[in-house]
């Protein structure tokens, strides 16, 4: 299970810019130039970073409505130092230009949802490299974001003139900033997609992912009964259940929601273990039919995933 | 009279001018959640509006008494996260106490709406542009009510953004923020804009 942590779903798969959407606003509007969005990636990665690795200690046994309120607090008390910080670093022409975009950091997706959902459902040591790649992984589409639009906009990176034939005044706006950030998602997917199936991977990849991650949580519900040869089990509850998936994902569940369905999964997984053993052993179900269910139901209903 | 024009001026550029979605991009990603169900867009608006402009007094109570002092700016998050955290858990402990079937309902995605950066980010805007008590109340109504018509443009498109005519890679994400993008354009036209290379 320690080994087992993906660092391509923060960086690129679950990407909080490109393919999740999860913290948009201040790549949208404040990343523009190469020092607004460095300061950007400072302040957010410290406090995200400190923020979650704090509240990995508050007790479960506290209810989810107290939780929460203490991740804002405890992040919104990491950000005067992050911005103290970041003044000293960026200068402070940088952190006003940067407005609200800077303090909202506080509220971020990762701290609120991503640690119910998925962090703090992780070993310790997963945990760490996991959240490290998610914050790469937004550092790097801003910092991506600051670079280009600056230079598109006004021919400069970093405040360095560029040779260049011709501008894009608007990618400065925030109308620009939705543009750029919609057009680059759907460019990314494209790229994504393609590289998946040119590996070959296409289904597979994304099931096993999932299936993988059900099984985590399967034995997190289960105290840890599952055995190897229940992974085939969870595999096709998992592939059933990739809406429930994407759901979870994007949709900010509560933990208890997220218990919920994942014990639905487990249920589900055990039902047609037990169906299997009533009829013919032989007969297990195939992971590859189930996530062709799954693929049909996510495009009916049109998930954003 | 004076303070009511005060609050509807106020109210009414949050909505349009100066829109939180569509003009600052601020709770982009909870639209996007909040534009699949019809209940979700007012349900997440009215939250937003009822916290906002119940916050929007204390607010003011602490710009007009700390503002002036040198590190107000990195404690605002923490003053302004304080009292949503206390609006929230009384609210939600009143509702609890006196509404059970409405609490079952809200609970769901009661603290999606409240701790994301549309609320955050329209009390520093309040703080930005209020002038007085009655220019932070206004800009708190209109806030929710600016989220409301973003959420419901959105929510009106939704099917169509889902269509299989658009390239697989585009559908649903991209091109809900596409479309917001183009939105946002729109509602340019109340404002107008000037870029610093022009």
């Amino acid at each position: 299970m320690e080994n087992r942590i993906n660092l391509r779903d923060g960086l690129i798969k679950q990407n909080m810019v490109f393919m999740s959407g999860m913290l948009i606003a201040p790549v949208i509007a404040c990343a523009t130039t190469l020092a607004k969005s460095l300061a950007l990636c400072f302040v957010f990665s410290v406090v995200s970073f400190a923020a979650i690795l704090l509240c990995r200690l508050i007790p479960r046994t506290i209810v989810y409505t107290v939780r929460v309120t203490l991740y804002t607090v405890a992040a919104a008390v990491f950000y005067i130092p992050a911005a103290i910080l970041a003044g000293l670093i960026f200068g402070e022409q940088v952190i006003t230009s940067a407005g609200v975009y800077l303090p909202i950091l506080v509220t971020n997706s990762l701290i609120l949802s991503k640690t119910e959902t998925r962090f703090y459902l992780e070993p310790y040591g997963n945990m760490v490299k996991d959240v490290l790649a998610f914050i790469v992984g937004f550092d790097l589409a801003c910092a991506a974001s600051g670079i280009l639009r600056e230079f598109l906009a006004s021919g400069r990176i970093g405040g360095a003139e560029v040779p260049v034939l011709f501008t894009i005044p608007a990618l400065e706006t925030t109308f620009g900033g939705f543009l750029f950030v919609g057009i680059g998602a759907g460019l990314f997917r494209a790229v994504y997609n393609r590289s998946k199936k040119r590996a070959g991977a296409n289904a597979a990849d994304d099931e096993d992912s999932l299936a993988e991650y059900a099984e985590d949580i399967g034995e997190f519900l289960v105290g840890k009964r599952a055995r190897s040869e229940k992974i085939r089990i969870y595999k096709a509850a998992a592939g059933k259940a990739k809406n429930e998936n994407e759901l979870l994902e994007m949709e900010f569940l509560s933990n208890r929601d997220v218990l919920a369905a994942f014990e639905a999964i487990v249920n589900e997984g055990q039902e047609i273990e037990n169906n299997t053993a009533n009829s013919e052993p032989a007969e297990e179900p195939d992971p590859a039919d189930s996530g062709e269910n799954g693929e049909k139901e996510d495009t009916e209903n049109g998930s954003v995933s | 009279m004076e303070a009511f024009l005060d609050v509807i001026s106020a109210a009414l550029i949050s909505i349009f001018a100066q829109n939180m979605v569509l003009e600052r991009a601020l709770g982009a990603n909870v639209l996007l959640y909040a534009s699949r169900k019809k209940e979700h867009v007012l349900g997440f608006a009215a939250a937003i509006a009822y916290v906002t402009t119940v916050s929007a007094p204390l607010i003011w109570l602490f710009d007009t008494l700390l503002g002036e002092s040198g590190y107000y700016r990195v404690i605002m998050p923490l003053l302004y996260v304080l009292t949503i955290a206390v609006i929230y858990i009384v609210t939600l402990v009143v509702i609890w106490r006196f509404f059970p079937k409405l609490f079952k309902s809200l609970k769901k995605y009661v603290h999606l709406s409240v701790f994301n950066c549309s609320v955050i980010g329209a009390l520093f805007l309040c703080s930005q542009q209020g002038n007085d008590i009655f220019g932070y109340l206004g800009y708190g109504i209109g806030t929710g009510i600016g989220f409301l018509v973003a959420a419901y443009l959105l929510y009106a498109a939704s099917a169509r953004l889902n269509s299989p005519l658009i390239p697989a890679a585009f559908r649903g994400y991209p091109i809900m923020i596409v479309y917001v993008g183009i939105l946002s354009l729109a509602l340019y036209a109340f404002t107008g804009y000037s870029t610093s290379a022009l």
